[in-house]
């Protein structure tokens, strides 16, 4: 054929252009048609899949969706009987902005319609978990079907959450634009949130689902970048921008061949993500730039000081336990007393770990949460104590817990178990 | 070596399911096949009904749009590739990632042997 040299598409051109599209015709059209604006947007990516195969990809992609996703929503408007009285109005909207050209003052307004919609899936009657699942529907481009792997979910599950969030934001008119000054430090708060929320979603130890996990840590770094670079740019954004950085850097590492996960202190460094290193501590260096010290900040001088450390022999844990009881003080969080326990051990030693431990025993957050068990285990067979250590094993086994993690308690099992008979 | 007409329909609701990288993927696969050199030709066809030109009773000539519906399989594009017979044409063809899209009809380009 003529053009035979081998056409590239960017990386995740559709899934970011589809989001981008929505966002753009959402501004547009208002969030009443939102569905419009993903009705056009599919159309879009399914008549690109179904021409480029034999055409080869036009040589302005972006340009060429937004324009297959403008003229559907023009056509769409003008036949659709909903629209009656409406349609001419919503035309002429619709062709004030007719193909955008792409360039950098367009550029800039994209991302405010992507951080308009941001902020409108985080709108406070939302519930957190569909907060996540619409920003990763209507920004990320993802599927339901996607959206349920990621968070393990029926597809029915998140397809009936993503629906109700939809009915409710066209019912209660919620509208695509930024919350009045008064509201909006605090809807920037649960925007952050609900980010970390996303990263840590994908970040969460699944056997089989590395690529679509990793897909959706990046994402949430992105977002997170588009906030700070943003008017909403503040030192807590580049805070959890940092934090999301250093932690992503070690995706690579955190599991092995088999798919097993591997503690942070064996990890190899080498397979650590440079870039993103750089990445982080470039922005954790923005981010003490002001007096604000937020729980982003201690959590990401916590991932930053792990990362600096040239090995993990050298890893500064004084200094992560000064960190861990700052953000104690600041959250009086269960799931930060666990993590600081880790510390304590590291720092003080078994005995101390173990009273550490000893509030979090019966707390209602921590039901069912295996790690809790899992560090008791830890900590009473370093302490010699096997019996109630395989107990603490067997106990987290019962918790939910995924493949990888389930791998993991067992072999701790089996090793408290061979220790037990030598002992 | 004889021309082969490959005529791909596509099945819309099949589409339908993939998310936006999933139909990236696919494109990258085709696009991929279609660069392959037994690969001579191809045109992908506008999504619409098309017309369909035919005799009338009286002798003149009738023009409907297509009998296609949304739901029903659209000709989405052909391909022309060059496969020594209907067996090779089949073997490569299998490599497209059309399969659970929609159907593909195989047939030969007839030439006169002069």
């Amino acid at each position: 054929m003529q053009e035979s040299g081998s056409p590239v598409l960017l990386e995740h051109l559709f899934r970011r252009e589809a989001g981008r599209i929505v966002a753009w015709l959402a501004g547009l059209l208002g969030s009443a048609n939102l569905q419009l604006a993903e009705d056009a947007a599919q159309e879009a990516m399914l008549r690109a899949a179904q021409t480029w195969p034999f055409q080869g990809i036009p040589p302005n992609p972006e340009a060429w969706l937004f324009r297959t996703a403008h003229n559907y929503a023009i056509s769409f408007v003008r036949r659709s009987a909903v629209f009656q009285g409406k349609a001419d109005a919503l035309v002429a909207v619709l062709e004030t902005r007719a193909q955008p050209t792409l360039d950098l003052d367009a550029e800039q307004s994209l991302r405010d319609d992507e951080l308009r919609m941001v902020f409108m899936c985080c709108h406070p009657k939302l519930a957190p978990d569909v907060q996540v699942a619409l920003s990763l529907k209507l920004v990320g481009g993802f599927s339901t079907e996607e959206i349920a792997r990621i968070f393990f979910s029926e597809q029915t599950t998140i397809a009936q959450r993503i629906a109700r969030a939809k009915r409710l934001i066209r019912d209660q008119n919620l509208a695509l634009a930024m919350p009045s000054s008064t509201q909006l430090q605090q809807r920037l708060n649960s925007v952050l949130k609900v980010i970390y929320l996303m990263f840590s979603g994908g970040y969460a130890a699944h056997s089989g689902e590395e690529l679509i996990r990793s897909d959706v840590c990046l994402e949430a770094l992105r977002l997170g970048k588009l906030v700070a670079s943003s008017s909403l740019g503040a030192p807590r954004v580049d805070a959890l921008v940092a934090l999301m950085a250093l932690q992503a850097a070690r995706l690579p590492a955190r599991t092995d061949a088999s798919g097993d996960l591997v503690v942070l202190e064996e990890q190899d460094r080498k397979l650590w993500d440079d870039n993103l290193i750089a990445l982080g501590f470039s922005y954790f260096d923005r981010s003490i730039a002001g007096d604000d010290i937020s729980e982003w900040h201690i959590q990401a001088a916590i991932a930053a000081t792990y990362a600096s450390a040239a090995s993990s022999a050298e890893i500064d844990w004084a200094g992560i336990l000064e960190h861990y009881d700052q953000l104690m003080e600041l959250t009086n969080s269960p799931v930060v007393a666990l993590n600081r326990a880790v510390v304590v051990m590291k720092v003080h030693g078994a005995e101390a770990a173990l009273a550490a431990l000893i509030p979090l025993d019966g707390n209602n957050a921590l039901q069912k949460y295996h790690l809790l068990p899992a560090m008791q285990g830890h900590v009473l067979a370093a302490l010699e104590r096997f019996d109630e250590a395989t107990a603490a094993f067997s106990a987290a086994l019962q918790c939910d817990c995924t493949l990888p993690e389930k791998r993991f308690l067992q072999r701790q099992l089996e090793m408290v178990s061979a220790q037990r008979h030598s002992a | 070596m004889p021309n082969y007409v490959l005529l791909l329909r596509n099945d819309g609701e099949a589409w339908k399911k993939l998310s936006p990288e999933e139909m990236q993927q696919k494109v990258e696969k085709y696009l991929a096949w279609r660069n392959k050199p037994f690969v001579v030709d191809g045109a992908g066809l506008v999504r619409d009904t098309g017309r369909v030109i035919r005799a009338k009773s009286d002798g003149g000539v009738s023009v409907t749009e297509g009998p296609f519906s949304e739901s029903a399989e659209v000709m989405g594009g052909f391909y022309t590739i060059e496969a020594a017979d209907y067996d090779e044409a089949v073997k490569l063809s299998l490599d497209i990632p059309h399969i659970g899209l929609g159907t593909m009809e195989i047939r030969q380009v007839m030439v006169y042997n002069t």
